[in-house]
């Protein structure tokens, strides 16, 4: 075989091999349609006498119906991914102002201690009582250091722990 | 009309040892290129299949993404399994995995006294990671480590240093292996299992550092993360093990960049060395080329001609690069901060180094011959 022969086999057959593996599968990375729905869970207007989360933790009980007003935040990441749920700390907590240069004032990283005693957790739920599996963030157009305030259940846990099973939202313009 | 094909072939043979030293260049290149996106693959790989969508972690709120910092209740895997329905049950087995994760200073007889990675596991581990395979020997029992297919890269020793039977000291005690595992490429490859409590024993701690739990079909990791963020007194945090490695290669972006910066750079370099050597080639052949003008050939068939030789070379240089790399560079080991990873040479690789390899056949190839073609006929034929 004559050497310009085997010089075009040999170069065709290098297209085809680059040819087959740019053909080789790719995993699909077609996300599914996220696309945002209007929430039914948050209210026009702000419902009136919401009580702070650190004076809830001490005076609300188990099922009680309750209204509690907190800003989003009380760690780093203080969303649950995947559903509707997210924790609150009474205003009366101060965060690291902007001017500190913070990058994540929400978690409260200076008052670790008072956190503690003015978080409450909160859990969207639908009619029937279930969660809601939705990104509070897109459902709900929240964001972290929002201030929210909300309507539902209380649920507490033999450690003091306090839980709202809320079934309305309203969020406060500004943060 | 277009210059026969074998023209250009025959042009090749015609100057051996120029057209050695050219392919030489560009299978360096190439080569090289092949090198830096192996790693950035392989530390990519790594970190990929690390991840298991179904197991979530458990670790302390404090520790934030940094595990071996970590230090939770040793109850905590009961409290979970006692309050959540989200872990996968079997025959009466919870597969929860508590473990406790450490780096730490490892011994190798005299050889080496290197950072390791050391997980204390227990007997349900293996139902949590499945990645993990043990292809010789047995599960370690007190006193015994089971040693990672990346470990003696990771401490720098040789393999046979860590046959079974052997022994390796970390922690004051000196532990027998027992045996050797693999974990399809995953991070766990670089690190030492051994009993959780005994390794609790060795260390004086009574607590862990992480739990890690396989879910059940129908649950969701969010499951998991809400109860930590309800029982705040337990101060815990939770992520799905996917998301936790995908916050792990986050931390490696910079050096992502760097090694892509690398790419270019040699890419841009192989262009440069590629177009004076063809640069080289075309100037001594200035009488040939106004020859081929002079009996009718078109300035661009001459143009292809020459092209034609770069990309035959390229591609051949690629074709011997790429088989080097694939039977010599893929899967060797490379030692990275914390762990090891092997360098992966996969279908992408491949197809960047070769892509690359054939662009700078073709783009170095035209200046030159441009230039050259570009000289007055009558002039060039009497060029000495």
């Amino acid at each position: 075989m004559k050497l310009s022969s085997l010089a075009t086999i040999g170069l065709v057959s290098f297209g085809l091999v680059i040819g087959a593996v740019g053909c080789s599968p790719s995993s699909d990375t077609t996300a599914g349609n996220t696309s945002a729905k209007s929430s039914s869970y948050v209210l026009t207007s702000e419902p009136a006498g919401a009580m702070p989360v650190g004076e809830a933790r001490k005076q609300v009980k188990d099922n009680d119906e309750v209204t509690l007003v907190g800003l989003i935040g009380g760690s780093s990441d203080p969303f649950v991914d995947g559903m509707a749920a997210f924790t609150i700390v009474d205003a009366k907590v101060p965060y690291c102002a902007a001017d500190e240069g913070c990058p994540t004032p929400w978690d409260y990283c200076c008052q670790t201690e008072a956190v503690k005693e003015n978080i409450a957790t909160v859990k969207i739920v639908d009619e029937s009582g279930k969660p809601v599996m939705s990104d509070a963030r897109k459902l709900l157009k929240v964001k972290e250091l929002s201030t929210v305030t909300v309507q539902g259940k209380a649920k507490r846990d033999p450690q003091g722990n306090l839980a709202i099973h809320a079934t309305k939202l309203f969020v406060r313009e500004g943060k | 009309m277009l210059l026969p094909w074998d023209y250009g072939v025959r042009n090749l043979a015609r100057r051996p040892i120029r057209t050695l030293l050219t392919f030489m260049a560009l299978f360096i290149v190439v080569l090289l290129i092949l090198v830096v996106i192996g790693f950035i693959r392989g530390l990519e790989h790594s970190l990929v299949v690390s991840g298991d969508p179904q197991v979530a972690l458990i670790y302390s709120v404090s520790s934030e993404e940094n595990i071996e910092s970590s230090s939770i209740s040793a109850s905590t895997p009961a409290l979970i399994a006692a309050s959540l329905d989200s872990t996968w049950k079997r025959y009466g087995v919870v597969h929860a995995s508590p473990e406790l994760y450490l780096g730490t200073r490892v011994s190798v007889g005299e050889q080496s006294n290197g950072l390791g990675l050391v997980r204390g596991v227990t007997k349900t581990s293996p139902l949590v990671r499945r990645s993990v395979r043990i292809v010789d020997g047995q599960w370690p029992i007190a006193g015994e480590v089971l040693i990672g297919r990346l470990v003696g890269p990771k401490l720098g020793v040789a393999e046979s240093n860590l046959s079974i039977g052997q022994s390796i000291d970390f922690e004051g005690r000196s532990w027998r292996i027992s045996g050797h595992f693999a974990a399809q490429g995953s991070a766990f490859e670089s690190e030492i299992w051994c009993n959780l409590q005994d390794f609790q024993t060795a260390t004086k701690r009574q607590d862990i550092s992480l739990v890690a739990l396989r879910l059940a079909p129908e649950a969701k990791v969010a499951e998991i993360q809400l109860f930590c963020k309800q029982r705040t007194d337990l101060e815990l945090r939770s992520m799905g093990e996917t998301a936790y490695y995908a916050s792990l290669q986050k931390h490696y972006g910079p050096v992502r960049t760097l090694a892509w910066f690398v790419v270019v750079l040699v890419s841009s370099s192989g262009v440069f060395a590629g177009m004076n050597m063809m640069y080289g080639a075309v100037a001594g052949r200035v009488r040939e080329i106004a020859t081929l003008q002079a009996i009718g050939f078109r300035r661009r068939a001459i143009l292809l001609s020459l092209v034609q030789e770069g990309l035959l070379l390229a591609a051949a240089a690629s074709v011997l690069a790429c088989t080097i790399g694939l039977w010599f560079v893929n899967g060797m080991a490379i030692r990275f901060t914390m762990g090891a990873f092997a360098l992966s040479i996969d279908e992408f690789a491949i197809m960047v180094a070769s892509a690359v390899g054939v662009l700078i056949g073709s783009l170095g190839a035209i200046p030159p011959a441009t230039k050259a073609l570009r000289a007055n006929v009558a002039t060039s034929l009497k060029a000495i």
